[in-house]
This record gives C-alpha cells, sequence and structure tokens, in this order.
C-alpha cells in the first residue's frame, strides 16, 4: 500500500524518515501524527523507532540503512548511537563513520543488495557501506546530479529516478541495480524522489501533495500490493503522456 | 505538467467613481506632502513647496490610472476564446474605447502637471503660487472628472469578470452543447460537482458554467454552454453567442445533446438540423451525439424516419450514445468515451510535437539486464503476507496518536518503550550519561557481558572452593585489646588536635613587634630575656639573638633617658607614630592627597558623596536652543 503522508506540513517525508524491511526509523515532531502514520502499517511487523540524529530531524537524510544494517555520520551522539542501538534488532548491524559528506541519506542510495553512492565518497566509507550493508557499490550520478539518495529510490523490486533521467541512462542504471527501473516524480511533480518518497518491499510512504498518478506510478514500479512495472507502459500510459 | 497561463481575473483593483477618484487623489496629497507654508520663506522654498504638491498629485494620478490599464486584460493579449467571450459579453469597441480614454487623460494630466510645474518656477510669492498650485489641481480633477462614464463602464466590466469562471483554454475540456432545455445542465450537475441551475424552461442557464471530474488519474473540465437555436450568426443574441465563442476556440471534445422525446419543444429533425449548421465549428475535435432522456422513449421505439435520420449521421461516422440524465442510464458510457477520444486525439498531437523527448522517458521502464548469476529476491516478512491475506477486517491496535490524544496535554513521548532488549525489566534502568567526568559510551566494551559472566563464574568457583570461609573471629582476647588501644590513640589525637587549635585561634591583630610600644612590663620581660640569652645561645639563630641584642640595647639606653626625667611625655606625635621613618611620612602624605583629589575636585563630602545638587538646571532648560547648544548654553 502506498499512502500519503505529512511531516509537519513538510511532503519531504523521506527527509525525516528512514524506512528499510527490517526497521522503519521516524524523526520526533511535536505530535505523533507522523509516527502513528508509519505505526498503523508497520508496528505489527518491524520496529517503528523514534530518533533524533546530531540532534535535528532530519533523519533521512543523515543516515543509510537496509535490511542488513544502518549506517549514521559522526555527528550522531552516543546516547542516539545507544538508544538506536537499544531499539533495532540484533541482526541489524549500526555503524558510525567519519565522512566527509555527513548527509549519507543523500549521498548513498540503496536497496538490500546495491547501494548506489556520490562519486566523491571516501574509500573507507565505501568499504564500510558494503560491509555493514552487505551490498555492491557503485560510484554513480543521476541525470547529472550527484547527491543519488536525493534523486532516487528503490526497493528489491523496482525503482524510481529522477525525471529528466533518459532512457539509456535508465538502462543502465537498471542493469547496475538489477531492478526495473522509472523516471518519474512526487509531491505534485518535485524531482526529489529521495526526499519525498520512502519505500520498502511491501510498503511506500510518499508526501501529501503526491498526485493519484503519481501514486499509481509509484506502486506499480515498486510493485506494491501486487501493481506490476508494466502498467506504466499499459494503462498509465496515457495518463503520462497528457499530464 | 505544461504551464498554462491562468486566465482569473478576480485580482483586478476596484475602479472608482470620477467622484471617488478626485476625493483620493486630493486626499492623499492633503495627507503625504507637507502643509504648512509661510509667506516669509525664500521664494525657492515656497516654489518647492507647491511644486511637489503637483508633481505628487500628477504621481498620483499616473499610477492609479496606469494600474487600471494594466489590470484590464488587453484584448490582443488574451487567449483568442476570452478575446471573443469579452467581445460578446462587453462589446469589444466600447471597452477599448474607454480604456483608450484612460490613457489619454494619464497623459493630458502629466502635460497638465508639467506646464504648471513649469510655470511655479516662475512665481514670485506665496499666493501666485498658491494660485498656479490649486490651478494645475482643478485642471487635474475636471479631466478625471470627464472620464466619469469610462470608469464606471470600467467597473462594471471588472465586477462581471471577476464572476467569470475560470476556463483553462489549454487543459482538457468536454463541451456541452445543444438546443436549450435539452439537459446539458442536468448532465453537468451528474458528472461533476458543479451546482448548475436546472429549469424546465428554455435558457435557464445564460452563461458559461464550469464543473471539474476526475478521469484516469487526469483533471477534466467541464463546460456547460447556453442553450443554441438554429438561426444565422447574426441573429444570434449574446446568450447563444457564449456558446459559439467556446465552440469556436476550446479545444474540446463537443459533446452535442439531442432530446429524442422532444419534450424540450424542438423536432429531432430540427436538432440534427442545428448540428449540421454548428458542424464547421466541429472539425478537428472530437464530437459525439448523445440521445438524452431514453427514460421517457427508447431509442427502438422511435420512428422509422426519425430513425433513418439518425443512421444518416452514424454514417458519416459520428457515434451517438444513448442515455438519461434521470436514472442515470448510459451516462458514464458517454462521459467515458468522449474522454477517451480527446485523450487520444490529444496524446497524438502531442507525440508529434517536439516536447516529446521529454515525455518518452516517463514512459519508459528500463528492465536491467542480467549482470550475475546472484539471486536478489524481494524480502517480505509472512506476516505482511498474512496480513495481506487477512485484510485489514480485524480492529485496529491502538496507535501512539490516539494515547496522544486521550492524554492531551500530558501525554509525554516514551522513547525506552520502543526498546528491544533481551531482558526486558532493564528498559527502564537508569543509565548516567556522564560518570565521574567521564562519557560512559567512551568505556563501552562490546565483550562486557562475557566478562561478567566469566567473573562470576571464577568467584562461583572460590566461593565453592570455601576460600571466603574462614572469617576472622570478633570474639578473640588479642582483637579486644587492640580495638581498645586503638580507640584510646584515637581520643587521644583528637584531643590534642583541639587542644593545638585552640593555642592557635586568637582574637587579635597580630603586630610586629618592632611596632609594639615600649612598655615597662615588657621591658622587664626583655631584661630578662637578656640574660637568658647570655645563658643559652644554641636554641636560637645567630641572627635573631644579634638583632634581639642590638633592641636590647636601644631600650636600656631610653630607659636610661626616661630615668633621668619624668616630667616630659615620651610619646611621639601621633602623625608620626604610625611611620618608621620621615620619608615614609613624606610619602604616605603624597598619597593621601591624591587620593582627595577627585573629592576635593567635586566638592564631595567623602568618598560616598553621591548626591547631585541640582537634577535639571535652569540654564540648560530654558530659552532657545540653536546650534550646538543642546548640552552647553
Amino acid at each position: 500500500m502506498a499512502t500519503r503522508a505529512h511531516f509537519e506540513k513538510s511532503c519531504e517525508i523521506g527527509v525525516f524518515s528512514k524506512l528499510t524491511n527490517t526497521y522503519c526509523l521516524t524523526a520526533i515532531g511535536a505530535s505523533e501524527n507522523f509516527y502513528s502514520v508509519f505505526e498503523s502499517e508497520l508496528a505489527e511487523t518491524i520496529p517503528v523507532i523514534h530518533t533524533s540524529l546530531a540532534g535535528c530531524r532530519i533523519i533521512g537524510t543523515l543516515c543509510v540503512g537496509n535490511r542488513h544494517g544502518l549506517i549514521v555520520p559522526s555527528s550522531a551522539t552516543d546516547q542516539e548511537l545507544q538508544h538506536i542501538r537499544n531499539c533495532l534488532p540484533d541482526a541489524v548491524k549500526v555503524q558510525r563513520v567519519e565522512e566527509r559528506l555527513s548527509a549519507l541519506g543523500n549521498v548513498v542510495a540503496c536497496n538490500d543488495y546495491v547501494a548506489l553512492v556520490h562519486p566523491d565518497l571516501d574509500v573507507e566509507t565505501e568499504e564500510i557501506i558494503a560491509d555493514t550493508l552487505r551490498v555492491e557499490v557503485f560510484r554513480q550520478t543521476i541525470a547529472g546530479n550527484v547527491i543519488v539518495g536525493n534523486y532516487c529510490a528503490f526497493n528489491n523490486a523496482g525503482g524510481l529516478v529522477h525525471p529528466r533521467t533518459n532512457t539509456n541512462d535508465l538502462d543502465e542504471l537498471s542493469s547496475l541495480l538489477q531492478v526495473p527501473l522509472a523516471a518519474g516524480t512526487v509531491n505534485r511533480g518535485s524531482d526529489a524522489i529521495g526526499a519525498g518518497l520512502v519505500v520498502n518491499d511491501w510498503c511506500a510512504f510518499c508526501g501529501m501533495d503526491t498526485t493519484s498518478t503519481e501514486l499509481s506510478v509509484i506502486e506499480s514500479i515498486f510493485k506494491i500490493s501486487g501493481a506490476q512495472p508494466s502498467a506504466i507502459t499499459g494503462h498509465l500510459r496515457d495518463t503520462l503522456v497528457d499530464t | 505538467m505544461a504551464a498554462t497561463t491562468c486566465y482569473n481575473f478576480k485580482k483586478t483593483t476596484v475602479v472608482p467613481s470620477a467622484k471617488d477618484f478626485v476625493d483620493i487623489i486630493l486626499s492623499k496629497t492633503q495627507r503625504k506632502t507637507p502643509t504648512v507654508v509661510h509667506k516669509h520663506y525664500q521664494i525657492g522654498r515656497i516654489r518647492q513647496f507647491y511644486m511637489r504638491k503637483v508633481k505628487f498629485t500628477q504621481q498620483n494620478c499616473h499610477d492609479r490610472l496606469s494600474q487600471i490599464l494594466n489590470d484590464f486584460p488587453k484584448l490582443d493579449e488574451v487567449h483568442p476564446f476570452y478575446a471573443d467571450l469579452m467581445n460578446i459579453l462587453y462589446d469589444k469597441n466600447h471597452y477599448k474605447l474607454a480604456l483608450g480614454q484612460l490613457n489619454t487623460a494619464m497623459h493630458l494630466i502629466d502635460n497638465v502637471a508639467k506646464d504648471y510645474v513649469r510655470l511655479l518656477k516662475y512665481g514670485d510669492s506665496l499666493y501666485r503660487c498658491k494660485q498656479l498650485k490649486k490651478a494645475a489641481l482643478g485642471r487635474m480633477c475636471t479631466i478625471l472628472k470627464r472620464q466619469n462614464q469610462s470608469l464606471q463602464y470600467l467597473e462594471q466590466v471588472r465586477q462581471h469578470l471577476a464572476r467569470l469562471p475560470t476556463i483553462d483554454p489549454n487543459t482538457r475540456t468536454i463541451l456541452i452543447c445543444g438546443f436549450p432545455n435539452v439537459g446539458k445542465s442536468s448532465f453537468i450537475n451528474k458528472i461533476t460537482r458543479a451546482d448548475v441551475e436546472v429549469q424546465p424552461y428554455a435558457f435557464t442557464t445564460k452563461s458559461l458554467f464550469v464543473g471539474h471530474m476526475d478521469y484516469k488519474y487526469l483533471r477534466w473540465q467541464v463546460v456547460d454552454t447556453p442553450g443554441i437555436l438554429d438561426h444565422s450568426l447574426e441573429q444570434r443574441n449574446a446568450i447563444e453567442m457564449q456558446a459559439i465563442a467556446a465552440l469556436a476556440h476550446l479545444r474540446a471534445a463537443v459533446l452535442y445533446i439531442m432530446d429524442i422525446s422532444g419534450q424540450c419543444g424542438h423536432s429531432i429533425e430540427e436538432q440534427i438540423g442545428l448540428f449540421r449548421s454548428l458542424q464547421p465549428l466541429f472539425s478537428k475535435k472530437p464530437i459525439l451525439i448523445a440521445l438524452n432522456k431514453i427514460d421517457i422513449i427508447g431509442v427502438t421505439d422511435l420512428s422509422d424516419d426519425v430513425k433513418t435520420q439518425l443512421q444518416s449521421l452514424t454514417t458519416e461516422g459520428i457515434d451517438l450514445l444513448p442515455m438519461s440524465t434521470v436514472t442515470e442510464e448510459g451516462l458514464f458510457d458517454v462521459k467515458k468515451e468522449a474522454c477517451e477520444r480527446l485523450l487520444a486525439q490529444r496524446i497524438e498531437v502531442k507525440l508529434k510535437s517536439r516536447r516529446v523527448n521529454d515525455i518518452i522517458n516517463r514512459v519508459h521502464v528500463a528492465t536491467p539486464v542480467q549482470r550475475d548469476d546472484k539471486d536478489r529476491p524481494v524480502f517480505i516478512p509472512d506476516s505482511v503476507k498474512e496480513k495481506k491475506a487477512i485484510d485489514d477486517s480485524i480492529s485496529k491496535k491502538k496507535l501512539m496518536r490516539d494515547y496522544e490524544e486521550e492524554l492531551g496535554d500530558d501525554y509525554i513521548l516514551d522513547l525506552k518503550r520502543e526498546y528491544d532488549l533481551k531482558n526486558e525489566d532493564e528498559k527502564y534502568d537508569i543509565v548516567p550519561e556522564i560518570y565521574e567526568g567521564k562519557n560512559i559510551a567512551d568505556f563501552i566494551d562490546p565483550e562486557i557481558m562475557e566478562k561478567l559472566e566469566s567473573l562470576e563464574r571464577e568467584e562461583e568457583l572460590r566461593e565453592a572452593a570455601g576460600i571466603y570461609d574462614d572469617e576472622i573471629d570478633e570474639d578473640d582476647d588479642e582483637y579486644t585489646e587492640i580495638k581498645k588501644k586503638a580507640d584510646l590513640i584515637r581520643s587521644k589525637k583528637k584531643l590534642l588536635a583541639l587542644k593545638n587549635r585552640e593555642k592557635k585561634s586568637r582574637n587579635k591583630p597580630t603586630m610586629p613587634r618592632r611596632k609594639i610600644q615600649a612598655t615597662r612590663s615588657r621591658l622587664d620581660k626583655f631584661q630578662n630575656m637578656d640574660e637568658m640569652e647570655s645563658m643559652d645561645t644554641s636554641t636560637e639563630a645567630n641572627a635573631v639573638s644579634r638583632k634581639r641584642q642590638s633592641l636590647s640595647k636601644e631600650i636600656m639606653q631610653r630607659k636610661r633617658k626616661a630615668s633621668r626625667s619624668v616630667t616630659r611625655s615620651q610619646s611621639r606625635p601621633r602623625d608620626e607614630s604610625a611611620f618608621a621613618n620621615p620619608s615614609q611620612k613624606a610619602r604616605a602624605r603624597i598619597l593621601t592627597k591624591k587620593s582627595q583629589k577627585k573629592i576635593r575636585f567635586g566638592a564631595l563630602k567623602g568618598e560616598s558623596d553621591r548626591a547631585i545638587p541640582d537634577l535639571k538646571p535652569k540654564h540648560l532648560y530654558s530659552g532657545k536652543r540653536k546650534q550646538g547648544k543642546t548640552s552647553r548654553r
């Protein structure tokens, strides 16, 4: 199920949350509305955790993770780290990295098998990502943008990238990630896919402004609730062309 | 999404009538320019005062008029649909004339102001300048008053424009047309949320109406037009012409509604006739005919004559769809068909255009080429699959939001609730962040639990081995003896310490010995000491003893002197008594003077004197303040 949500009127929910197949992190807001959106969908299957990183609410931008692990920047405090460690299941590794590009959520995009990273990322960080998250790491850009984490989102079934990615790049990226890819938007035409959308293998959450067309593209490319990517070239095609 | 100009005339500013206009302008001049001038001012200043008034008034008029001119849509610049609609509703010539006149008035006012400012430069007295200003403002107001009619007309146009529906000429549109009373408004009311008045008489709808609906995730605009009668273009009235304008200019799917029951007062032949006469307007547009009111008479029940006429339309490739707005039969087929056709046409156009490259990647799904044999399966926990199977018919768990709502202000976010620990009751254990100045986190050892366990195991082994069994027997004689002695020692120590402390504490100032006045008793003491000193020299350091010897010598001399005469007092003057020598005294005097300097200079009573004798000296608060006389007069 793809669900619309907003964090204190902001539609960029990817900035304030991190969703993986084994856990979900949400920022600590003024009320529990945002948390409860995730809680109602996920609480029975995976832990949904309140946390801050470096005292900030932009946890989705600051950390990166998948089923196997979670990597947080060095600015995260010891207490936050302890809190996350206490909340997460033991199978999930938590690792802190010293990295100049400290907004890890912006510079890394990953699923459970592959990660795309910013071309300037440290070699050490790259190794830590590969070890902790158990992924193959590729240095890539998306439609000329280096902050790959902001301009794409993918799970183990499919991915959505920046709307200006041309078809050749799409094919290339798709072969790299080994999942079907589509170019699209969220939040009524926003190209910041990673910021406007969080997704795991059975669930997706996107900003409140997302149109129904965008929502159906998201559901079909991520294969959520039984939808198939073929819908984009099928019955959604007319709608996509005429918007 | 293509950026389309939005035609919304609701923001146009109000156009005041000529009288109001003049009032606004003049009162603003009065409020915003200086009002006081005197005849003894320099003439340059007087001229400048009146010139400013004239220029200000002119600028205001200019701004207001140009705003009106800018706010009103220009017929050459708006979409032809709106240009045509405005021509029909407000008469293009009249509209242009009114705006043109305002433009001329604006220029006239500018010229008047320019002329009078020039004249004001030669004004030689306050009176003349004032007369010139009066004349200038008067002429400007007269020019404005002459525009009364144009202003009133434009205000009416503005009010009407603001009430026009916002029709986007470029978006997906379905246009409904037909004879009056065939069910156009009923149709739009059914398929959109628009609330158009429906009445059983002709020309209930007198203007265009817009409703919106969703189809295929897209927004569709449905335009309801007033009914059209079948006569030549010249004979059509303004109401019908609005429908014609919409038909001519909107890129839309046209839905021609026919009343097959004939209840509208026009036979089917007439309706087909109107369709034929309107057909030039339908070119290049998807067109559909809806046969309405089939709840009254079915399509099969129509007479053969009518059937053949309808058949002829079908042969031309125009589809006829039966529907009923009352029973909603066939209504959504009509909607779907119209939408599909328009969408197909729009996509065809778009794919032929140059912008195709921008959208082609949006409908492309890249499929991966297998690069290795690794399997990358999707990871969905079984519980999710089960949940899907059961569906969410089960009552929902209480969410944090519910708790928050329930508790209101008392709600506190409990982060520890989420802890997933091996030992549940450790959840709420308090762990300090900093302990004895050390960050606890720095000392966290990943293997601490194992180490603790091994230690505990060792301890258990020791206990088992009986290392702790032979404890000290407290009843032992030797032990009590030692304890008693220890107690004695401790109490004695305490007593000694107290005694010492007592000795040390003195409740009077310590004075250097050489400053102490020599008294008889002390001198005697010293004498004794001398004797004592001569007896033992080994106890004290040589230097000290030598000093003391010299001191005692001096005292002895003094003693001798004193014994010679007792009539005179030996005490020194009091102001010298504190000093060792005269030079010290002189220095002290200098220091005293220095410390008193401030007090004397300020005529203060002492250090603590903070009095200000006169808070408001008269001379500072009276009289004129001219240049530089604020602080000192």
